[in-house]
């Protein structure tokens, strides 16, 4: 295989982008088709490119100068979460109507994106990393501006923050590509910076942040793309940190604080989707729940707790389809959805979270109880799923945009996917884990999943499972499930703390006999007046500053 | 000729060019060619003169030049800051002539950047502004036109004439303006009322990025403020010209291309800012990493004020569209790729 | 000895520009600096600097005779500050000179430090155009005269260039500020 073949996946998008701007500015519209070969394209040449060999390609074409080289690169970790952005972007551009400048931005995001898991150092994932963040900031201020999206700061700061691990790295280690970083290098400190930039790359905090209030907009075209492309780019960070460090974080103290925050997170997105009032405001916390799952299974440091995450996020990947296309009315596509978000057994969301549950137990010391707090999120969204099936759906979205048996199909094959979990787990989440933990690959193959002190049989015992609730469902149909609308369990204070210190700050003015010193606007004219003993003033403290 | 200077120039000359193929219809291109071109000579003649007297002179030849050009300002007004300038660069090199104690080459560190922040119109020295006033007559002349070449040069010679002590300060106090202006010009650039005044305050917070790279005194400084030039010159200048339409027909945009531009100028990627910073960023770190982070930090201000500057360009049509286009895709390339501008000036 | 004579003239002839508001008196103080300056480069850089620096010098200042407010207008009311300004830049600089530096020609750094301090600072404290002017002139003339101070050979083109804008500066038009 060329080595240039790396540059497929990243090339695609960009030249279909290119084709559809330079057609529609001809006057000629391509419609969805292009947008459609672009994304499947990229999706193609990444299961062309790893599939045959299923060893890393890399091509490398010169310094860009600023310390890094062109370097790309496609190994498991690229693989599997290149699959994660392009398949799920892939689908809502096919399916979704877009105007031709969303479309066009949309494949330069999915490009950037890709460009991120593919940048063989850690400068080039932090420049098309924020060029991913700035195009979806941009994608979605293009279809509605009053409409919730991230904050650009927030995203900046990610990307600016990781730029810096990439300098330091190349300041204390020589360089900054993945695989060549001596480990010594990757001090606490440094850790500590690199995961501020994962957390704010993907905004995973327990707080009610962009990959929830994205789904709130009245349309989702661009939410579920930016959801798509830019929510997995912070554990893409936190898996290729292993590789980083030879298979474990710098201090145990970060796996386990990760691992906090992650269940955190989780619990907190069961909290308020358990509160919710619509269905789409519960549907708006699945992803955030799936992401902080994720980040507590991968960050326990363990390689069952890696693929455990990996699963979920393939999974999560899969729900973001499934949910920027379900329309907000009731229905089965709804329910299905709903089962298949929860976990509902023997679904692929909840084998892999056993596994990751498992995972924390077997991690040793005091982590089992990470475990523990995350089967209590997961119990508070599994009851906030019951409740929402009898909620009222929501603002609802263009008919155009929303494919119920679409939708429905995706959710139902990520519940038919269960008993595949071992298989799912060998073919695209091991590979990864042997990447990046320099370990060999987990025992049980394509049936069962071997785990350090137990099996789990996923084909025995999930199939059999599925095999029930299919004809349970066959023999009873949706008439056994009451749709009536529940109380939360339990209510989160109104408008929240953060609000509530905002209007605090924003409230604060400064007392009446110190407005004149303070005054900025008279700052700004004295500043700006070409004031001569100003400027005299200005040299004499420079000259005064030298001397000391 | 100095390389880094030598590329300005070119830069300088392409701006020029855009100036006059995409200037707004108010505009005279016929004052624009004679008045850029005379600017243009001016620039190359400090970049080319193998003294720093001739190059002082110059620039005061080009300040009473630009004095007199017709504009809202009073001629004492325009004449002030580059006559600071002369007087205390002048008064830098008699200090560095003479002999005497050493603390006379601090003085004369003090005075290249005192001279250096006057000449170019920079905090504390901030030159008044007319917001309505001609670009060829306005400060924006000093702080995107001649100053790039100005700075290159002036830095380029404090050099090889300061002592290893008094380079040290002028180092710091480089670093120290350097952190001044970007603060001061990117939150003046979010808060100031006029928005001709917010373009101009966003000039200052990137020299701000500038002043830092050159005090940084090591390689990636000096390509770090490089690439900072380029983007003043060929992304904000050109942007700038392109924002002032004729009053009527102004009005705010948020369309792609807005948030585009705003992106560019916040250094976001891919963006020639953002190669910058992480250039920045780098010598910051092994110079001293608590000021790459207060540098980190500074940089989310360029955001607001981004926002701001983008929507002033309104929806630009026609040919403006595409010299807003051009622009951007430039600093695309530059972005991405920046070693060719690297190599051509040697660094 | 010429030479401390030539530095005396040259801060009499500045401080004359900066305490004169009218065209003779602005006249004067030019002429006065322009020819203390020509002297002390003739004796430094050679005669055709100091040829050059005198002709451009003497130029602004007879183009300052013609243009500009009418009479000497030297020591107008209100001008103390002034005249402080021009006796206490004058001792700080010839302090500078003779006690703080030292090097070849202390008339010359005498003669360069005085005049562009109080040429600058004329520039900064007048808003009329033929004060302006003539002080920006004098600043180009003792810029070039500076280039003295080096111990390089000295080259004849800072002393040329310097005339030319001294000499050129006068003829500036005056516009007044209005819109774009």
């Amino acid at each position: 295989m060329p080595s240039a073949a790396v540059l497929a996946p990243v090339a695609l998008p960009l030249v279909a982008a290119g084709v559809i701007a330079v057609f529609r500015l001809a006057g000629m519209r391509l419609g969805r088709v292009a947008a459609a070969i672009g994304a499947w394209g990229a999706v193609a040449a990444l299961l062309a490119v790893w599939i045959p060999v299923r060893s890393s390609l890399e091509l490398t074409l010169g310094a860009l100068g600023y310390g890094s080289s062109f370097d790309l690169r496609i190994d498991a970790v690229t693989f599997a979460f290149g699959l994660m952005i392009a398949t799920p972007t892939a689908v809502l551009l096919t399916l979704q109507p877009r105007t031709w400048q969303e479309m066009s931005i949309s494949l330069v995001g999915l490009a950037s994106a890709i460009a991120a898991i593919e940048g063989g150092s850690v400068v080039l994932t932090a420049l098309a990393g924020a060029t991913a963040g700035t195009v979806a900031i941009v994608l979605l201020e293009t279809e509605d501006p009053r409409a919730p999206r991230p904050s650009w700061a927030t995203v900046l700061a990610g990307w600016l923050a990781l730029s810096w691990v990439g300098v330091m790295l190349q300041v204390g280690g020589g360089t900054a590509v993945y695989s060549a970083v001596p480990v010594a290098t990757v001090t606490a400190p440094l850790f500590a910076v690199l995961a501020v930039a994962a957390l704010l790359a993907s905004n995973l905090f327990p707080w009610r942040t962009w990959p929830a209030d994205l789904w709130s907009r009245p349309s989702l075209r661009a939410a579920g793309i930016t959801v798509a492309i830019l929510y997995p780019l912070g554990f893409y960070l936190l898996v290729r940190a292993y590789e980083l460090g030879d298979g474990r974080y710098p201090n145990p103290l970060f796996h386990a604080g990760l691992a906090i925050l992650g269940v955190t997170a989780a619990f907190g997105a069961a909290a308020r989707a358990q509160a919710a009032a619509t269905r789409r405001k519960f549907l708006g916390e699945v992803i955030p729940f799936f992401g902080g799952f994720a980040l507590a299974s991968i960050a326990i440091g363990t390689a069952l707790g890696l693929v455990a995450g990996l699963v979920l996020l393939a999974t999560a990947a899969a729900m973001v389809a499934c949910l920027a296309l379900l329309p907000d009315r009731a229905g089965l596509a709804a329910m299905v959805s709903i089962a298949a978000a929860v976990g509902l057994p023997p679904g692929l969301a909840f084998g892999a979270r056993v596994i990751g549950i498992e995972a924390t137990f077997e991690a040793g010391d005091l982590l089992g109880l990470i475990g523990v707090a995350a089967a209590a999120a997961w119990a508070l969204l599994m009851v906030g799923g019951a409740r929402a099936i009898g909620l009222p759906g929501g603002r609802g979205h263009p008919a155009t945009e929303t494919f119920a048996g679409v939708s429905m199909a995706i959710a139902v094959l990520t519940l038919l996917a269960g008993p595949a979990i071992a298989a799912v787990q060998t073919g695209f989440a091991n590979p990864v884990a042997t990447e990046v933990m320099s370990t060999s690959a987990l025992g049980g193959g394509l049936t069962t999943v071997d785990t350090v002190s137990s099996v789990l049989p996923a084909v025995t015992l999930f199939a059999p499972l599925l095999i029930l609730g299919v004809l349970v469902y066959a023999v009873a149909g949706t008439s056994a499930i009451r749709t009536q609308s529940r109380a939360a369990l339990f209510k989160l204070p109104e408008g929240g703390i953060w609000q509530r210190a905002r209007e605090t700050v924003r409230a604060l003015t400064v007392p009446e006999q110190y407005r004149s010193i303070l005054n900025i606007r008279e700052l700004e004219i004295a500043a700006v007046g070409g004031q001569p003993l100003l400027w005299l003033a200005a040299l004499a403290a420079l000259a005064f500053a030298v001397t000391r | 000729m100095l390389p880094e200077a030598a590329e300005l120039l070119v830069l300088a000359a392409a701006a020029l060019l855009f100036a006059l193929v995409f200037a707004p219809a108010a505009a005279s291109r016929r004052n624009l060619l004679v008045q850029g071109g005379t600017g243009m000579v001016a620039t190359a003649a400090i970049a080319v003169v193998p003294t720093f007297d001739l190059a002082l002179l110059t620039i005061v030849g080009l300040g009473v030049m630009q004095a007199g050009i017709p504009g809202k300002r009073t001629l004492a007004v325009r004449l002030r800051a580059p006559v600071l300038a002369v007087a205390v660069l002048a008064f830098a090199l008699v200090f560095l002539r003479v002999e005497g104690p050493a603390v006379l080459e601090r003085f004369a560190a003090v005075g290249l950047v005192a001279g250096l922040a006057a000449a170019v119109g920079l905090f504390p020295y901030i030159h008044p502004f007319a917001a309505d006033e001609p670009v060829a007559a306005s400060p924006i002349v000093w702080i995107a036109f001649v100053g790039p070449v100005l700075a290159a040069v002036v830095l380029s010679r404090a050099e090889g004439l300061l002592s290893v002590d008094a380079g040290q300060a002028l180092a710091a106090m480089l670093i120290g303006l350097g952190v001044i202006n970007m603060a001061w010009g990117s939150i003046a650039s979010w808060l100031t009322d006029d928005t001709a005044a917010a373009w101009r305050y966003s000039f200052l917070a990137d020299w701000g990025l500038v002043l830092c790279g050159f005090g940084l005194t090591l390689s990636d400084g000096r390509r770090a403020a490089l690439l900072v030039l380029f983007g003043i010159v060929v992304g904000r200048l050109p942007l700038y010209l392109v924002s002032r339409e004729p009053r009527a027909e102004r009005v705010t945009s948020e369309g792609p291309i807005n948030l585009v531009v705003a992106a560019a100028l916040a250094g976001s990627a891919p963006f020639v800012g953002f190669a910058a910073r992480v250039l920045l960023l780098r010598g910051a770190t092994q110079l001293f990493w608590p000021l790459a982070l207060v540098l980190a930090l500074g940089m989310l201000l360029w955001l607001p004020g981004s926002l701001r500057l983008g929507r002033s360009l309104g929806r630009p049509r026609g040919r403006q569209a595409f010299g807003v286009a051009l622009a951007v895709a430039v600093n695309v390339a530059a972005g991405f790729y920046p070693l060719p501008l690297l190599a051509a000036a040697k660094l | 000895m010429i030479e401390g004579v030539a530095g005396f003239v040259a801060w009499l002839g500045a401080s004359v520009v900066v305490l004169s508001d009218g065209r003779r008196g602005l006249a004067l103080g030019a002429a006065l600096s322009t020819l203390a300056l020509a002297a002390i480069v003739l004796s430094g850089a050679g005669p055709v600097a100091g040829i050059a620096l005198g002709v451009g010098g003497l130029t602004a200042a007879a183009r300052r005779l013609t243009v500009g407010v009418a009479g000497w207008g030297i020591m107008p009311p209100g001008s103390t500050p002034r005249f402080i300004l021009c006796v206490g830049g004058g001792l700080l600089a010839l302090w500078i000179a003779l006690g703080v530096t030292s090097g070849h020609s202390s008339a010359l750094r005498f003669a360069v430090i005085t005049v562009a301090g109080l040429a600058g600072a004329r520039v900064l404290s007048s808003g009329e155009s033929s004060v302006l002017l003539t002080s920006v002139a004098l600043l180009a003339l003792a810029t070039a005269a500076a280039s003295g101070l080096t111990e390089e050979a000295l080259a004849i083109w800072p002393y040329v260039g310097a005339a030319a804008i001294a000499a050129s500066v006068g003829w500036l038009p005056q516009s007044a500020p209005r819109a774009a």
